[in-house]
């Protein structure tokens, strides 16, 4: 099974060109950040509540970014006695291009994704990632389109799934135009059950409104 | 955090005392897995001493009611402090369950 911060690199790719679906760098971090933070929560490490993130389990898991991530976490908790769920956030968004590329390079190894370098009209290095493997993301998205289009009650890892892609908008890869417009309130619904996921929102949201403003007034 | 479990008829009335959060989450997980011996199950939640719960205590009863759903059984909950209510209300939890006033009322309804 592939870790959140994973899921979400593979999501970000366009599955015809192999390159990265455009996405805000700031977006894209609380994004990432939040993957690494909701994969903690659901391997007991970090705990919630509504206005704090502890941890509970400073032991590694194994996983570079989720230790990294992790160990940023204990730092701060070693300085504070508590952690806002948005200073949290922040602290794991700081990595997200490293987080990227260690989950690009994981993907690469395990066969999921191939690397392929070129040139953009002859002199910019561009890279490609196609995925050769994507049965894990059929699955993912059989599963997430079965919650959001019935009254089935979720498991906690499709929360997060839900959680992340509405964060990227990216409900394409799960509905059709026509199935979003009508599971809109239910998207909302299941979307709020993880509270790291209401800060990746929130704060996805408000860096998304900053850049729209900032456009409209240049 | 303290656990404990009775029949009350056909209904498995489970009482929850104290903090329910990463610490407890793996005990609670058990005790409620028993609760789903019979099927479909009918479960009453007496949350009314329960002071505390975290997102890992809120999993744990996500999977419960998964588990529940896919028996066709029905899981109530009772009791529920200010602090507790205010966490399903932020987290849209009490759309997911049917949260009654009291464990009494939870007991009913679960039948």
């Amino acid at each position: 099974m592939l870790t959140f911060p994973e899921e979400i690199v593979l999501l970000l790719l366009d599955e015809k060109t192999g390159e990265f679906l455009p996405l805000p760098e700031s977006v894209f971090a609380v994004v990432m950040g939040g993957a690494a933070l909701m994969e903690l929560e659901l391997n007991n490490r970090i705990d919630t509540d509504l206005e704090k993130l502890m941890v509970v389990d400073r032991t590694p898991l194994g996983d570079n970014i989720l230790d990294d991530a992790l160990a940023g976490l204990a730092g701060i908790c070693d300085k504070r006695s508590e952690v806002p769920i948005p200073g949290a956030l922040y602290e794991a968004a700081l990595n997200a291009e490293d987080y990227r590329s260690w989950a690009l390079k994981r993907l690469i190894a395990h066969g999921v994704l191939l690397e392929e370098s070129g040139r953009h009209l002859w002199v910019f290095r561009t890279r490609r990632y196609p995925v050769t493997d994507d049965h894990e993301q059929q699955e993912v998205r059989a599963r997430l389109r079965q919650v959001l289009l019935s009254d089935e009650i979720p498991d906690p890892r499709d929360v997060v799934l839900i959680c992340l892609i509405a964060a990227c908008a990216l409900m394409s890869f799960v509905l059709s135009e026509a199935e979003f417009d009508a599971a809109v309130p239910r998207v909302e619904q299941l979307r709020k059950m993880d509270l790291i996921g209401q800060a990746v929102t929130r704060a996805a949201s408000e860096t998304d409104a900053i850049i729209k403003f900032a456009a409209t007034t240049m | 955090m303290d656990i404990s479990q009775e029949r009350d008829g056909d209904v498995v009335v489970v009482r929850l005392a104290g903090r329910l959060d990463s610490s407890a989450a793996t005990a609670a997980e058990e005790q409620l897995s028993a609760a789903l011996a019979v099927s479909p199950p009918r479960v009453a939640i007496d949350m009314s001493n329960l002071t505390y719960i975290s997102s890992a205590g809120l999993r744990v009863l996500l999977v419960l009611a998964k588990k529940v759903q896919q028996q066709k059984g029905k899981v109530v909950l009772g009791g529920l402090a200010a602090n507790v209510r205010e966490v399903f209300t932020v987290s849209g939890f009490d759309t997911i369950f049917p949260i009654e006033a009291d464990a009494a009322a939870a007991v009913a309804a679960a039948r």
